[in-house]
């Protein structure tokens, strides 16, 4: 299992920043505000709001050396990635992991932020937090965001979710991983790219072609990432886009048709998405899933 | 008698075993790339649809093209058949695309266009037969995928060009850049050493380098990226485009080929066509193609050639994969000459 950062006490702080996308201060306000009343105190990065004229929250240099000193910043017990968009894959190269390695903290985000997933969990063997970002703090507190503050705090999660058609029954215990589904192909063969061996396997996405989304799962059934899972969860795929001729078939159904051969449980309609539905989940970590008949558990072990 | 055609000979005789083709890669040693035998009056054109569907009607102008070139056309069974956006299910386009390689009347294999589908189909494939005897196969885009499988596994050459729907309807009345597209596909099967003048293009990186050709659609070689069929770059000369994609996703496209290598080791690079998808909003990007390929490039010191004839466009001419060419990049021409191999 990977190392687990320092779980998180009142008074500890958490660094906010945008490694990627432009984010404008005010949509962080309400977390902000959250994170306080949770009895934490907040840093922000220079790369939150800003004056970027472009679609970056900032150069790459102003956005590495933003999340470098978050990094490297003894007081900062966590960073959470105010928003994803794109931009990580540009600097991941260039962070420095020395001090983090002897010294790990929780690393926050979802979407783009799964490259840092990836690349932390397979590099360094350290536990991230896959979980929702600062916009979804917004309409204030609801079971998905309180998810984040119980992960960071080391309360063990036990998700509960009902049952879906395509789910196939099993239980399953393994390390976790997993994120945004454009993001994993997009790191094959990248030294972020991950292995899913004896692992449970978590999926989601947005706004893709669903031919896209077919031939994003060729990629990693080629690169016999399903091969020996030992349990898969498939979040939302929403805002999904159509061609011309329409493809004929929901995501769900391209997912089900691909994993037919495989004979791990697996679980459909789980809340992790780009709505939301998504609950904060901890890379590296072991976890039980357990789909039977009429509901579908999640248990951090 | 070069140990390309001594290949050839002995292959085609049956003596030897199938050749194992390692993860390594047959493409490592460009000595053992194969070149398929050129077409000649009367030779066969098998038409097939192994990725979108298409209808009798919307090739009929490439079996008529085709055919006032001397060919005869071989119309497949995926041709108007349907399964949502495919020509067919898969074992169904399967099944026709493995006739096609296994048919030894057949020369060449022309696919009826691109879409989505070839990547579902690939590892049904039984390449022996065709390793054996290998023939043109041609097409694009989608395509990318049986480009970079057979350079990886076979490093058997292949052409990249327009597809049977892209054949003018009315020849007579077709734009010249479309005559002299469609015209270089005849050019290439019939073994015409390939030239290709180029426009000067201010952005490009100047120089001159030999390799053989690789290359096709940027997204379908990313979602080869860690699997059998992906490209090895090194030492060859790479061309790439591609069409409705967002600016951050062609940068992030050229970061994952920088992240995974294959810019590293390249003798040039040949950017084609990029058809850009507008930004969203207010979210603008704030970067060109120029410069998102320039920002990862400057550090080699390589020969790039932009806006070259290649991509979802009217200009689009076939180029051989697998080929050993030669760019030169100057700052008042630019040029890619196929090298014809001498017999030593």
């Amino acid at each position: 299992m990977a190392k687990i950062p320092p779980y998180l006490d009142r008074g500890d702080t958490i660094g906010i920043l945008c490694p990627a996308g432009y984010m404008a201060f005010e949509r962080a306000e309400k977390c902000i505000e959250i994170l306080q009343s949770w009895g934490f105190q907040v840093k922000l990065g220079r790369t939150l709001g800003g004056n970027s004229p472009n679609y970056f929250s900032g150069t790459d240099e102003e956005r590495l050396s933003d999340f470098q000193e978050m990094l490297d910043d003894d007081d900062v017990k966590a960073v959470l990635c105010a928003r994803g968009g794109y931009g990580i894959g540009r600097i991941i190269e260039n962070i420095r992991f020395k001090k983090f390695k002897k010294a790990p903290k929780w690393i926050i985000g979802f979407s783009d932020v799964t490259v840092l997933h990836a690349h932390i969990y397979s590099n360094f063997k350290i536990s991230t937090l896959h979980a929702p970002m600062a916009a979804a703090f917004q309409d204030g507190e609801n079971e998905y965001v309180e998810s984040v503050r119980w992960a960071l705090t080391g309360r063990k999660s036990s998700y509960e979710v009902k049952a879906h058609g395509f789910n196939k029954v099993g239980t399953a215990k393994g390390e976790l991983i997993g994120g945004n589904l454009a993001l994993l192909a997009h790191i094959s063969g990248t030294s972020s790219d991950f292995k899913t061996k004896n692992r449970i396997l978590f999926l989601e996405d947005i706004g893709e072609y669903l031919y896209n989304i077919d031939r994003m799962l060729y990629q990693l059934k080629r690169n016999g990432k399903f091969d020996k899972l030992a349990g898969l969860i498939i979040g939302g795929f929403t805002e999904n886009k159509d061609t011309d001729r329409p493809f004929g078939k929901t995501a769900d159904e391209i997912i089900h048709e691909m994993f037919k051969e495989y004979d791990y449980p697996i679980a459909f309609g789980f809340p992790v998405s780009h709505e939301r539905d998504n609950y904060a989940l901890k890379i590296g970590v072991q976890y039980k899933l357990n789909v039977n008949a009429d509901k579908v558990f999640l248990d951090e072990s | 008698m070069n140990r390309k055609r001594f290949l050839n000979s002995i292959l085609t005789l049956g003596a030897l075993p199938s050749i194992p083709f390692t993860a390594k890669g047959f493409d490592d040693d460009p000595e053992a790339l194969t070149t398929p035998k050129y077409l000649k009056s009367g030779d066969t054109i098998g038409i097939t649809a192994p990725a979108g569907h298409i209808d009798h009607e919307e090739i009929q102008p490439s079996i008529i093209q085709m055919e006032s070139w001397g060919f005869k056309t071989k119309i497949g069974a995926t041709i108007g058949k349907k399964d949502f956006t495919f020509g067919g299910t898969d074992l169904e386009r399967a099944n026709d695309f493995q006739e096609m390689l296994d048919d030894p009347s057949i020369n060449a294999i022309m696919c009826a266009r691109g879409g989505y589908g070839m990547v579902r189909i690939i590892d049904r494939l039984n390449f022996t037969a065709f390793a054996k005897k290998p023939k043109w196969i041609i097409g694009f885009s989608d395509l990318t995928v049986l480009h970079a499988h057979l350079n990886r596994n076979y490093g058997i050459a292949s052409i990249h060009s327009k597809m049977c729907n892209s054949f003018p309807d009315d020849w007579s009345k077709a734009e010249i850049i479309q005559i002299e597209t469609i015209n270089s596909i005849r050019q290439a099967l019939s073994g015409e050493p390939m030239k290709y003048l180029l426009d000067v293009n201010p952005s490009n990186i100047l120089g001159k380098a030999e390799g053989v050709l690789v290359g096709g659609n940027l997204k379908t070689l990313e979602t080869l990226s860690g699997t059998k069929s992906d490209l090895n770059t090194a030492g060859k000369i790479l061309f790439v485009e591609d069409t409705g994609e967002y600016l951050y996703s062609i940068d992030r496209m050229f970061w994952h080929l920088e992240r995974t290598g294959k810019l590293s080791k390249l003798k040039a690079l040949i950017v084609g066509g990029f058809k850009v998808k507008k930004d969203e909003g207010d979210e603008e990007f704030g970067r060109t193609v120029y410069d998102i390929v320039l920002e990862k490039v400057k550090k080699y010191d390589y020969p790039i050639c932009f806006d070259f004839p290649v991509g979802h466009q009217k200009n689009n001419f076939a180029l051989k994969c697998g080929v050993k060419h030669r760019l030169e990049v100057a700052e008042d021409r630019a040029e890619l000459k196929e090298i014809v191999s001498t017999t030593k």
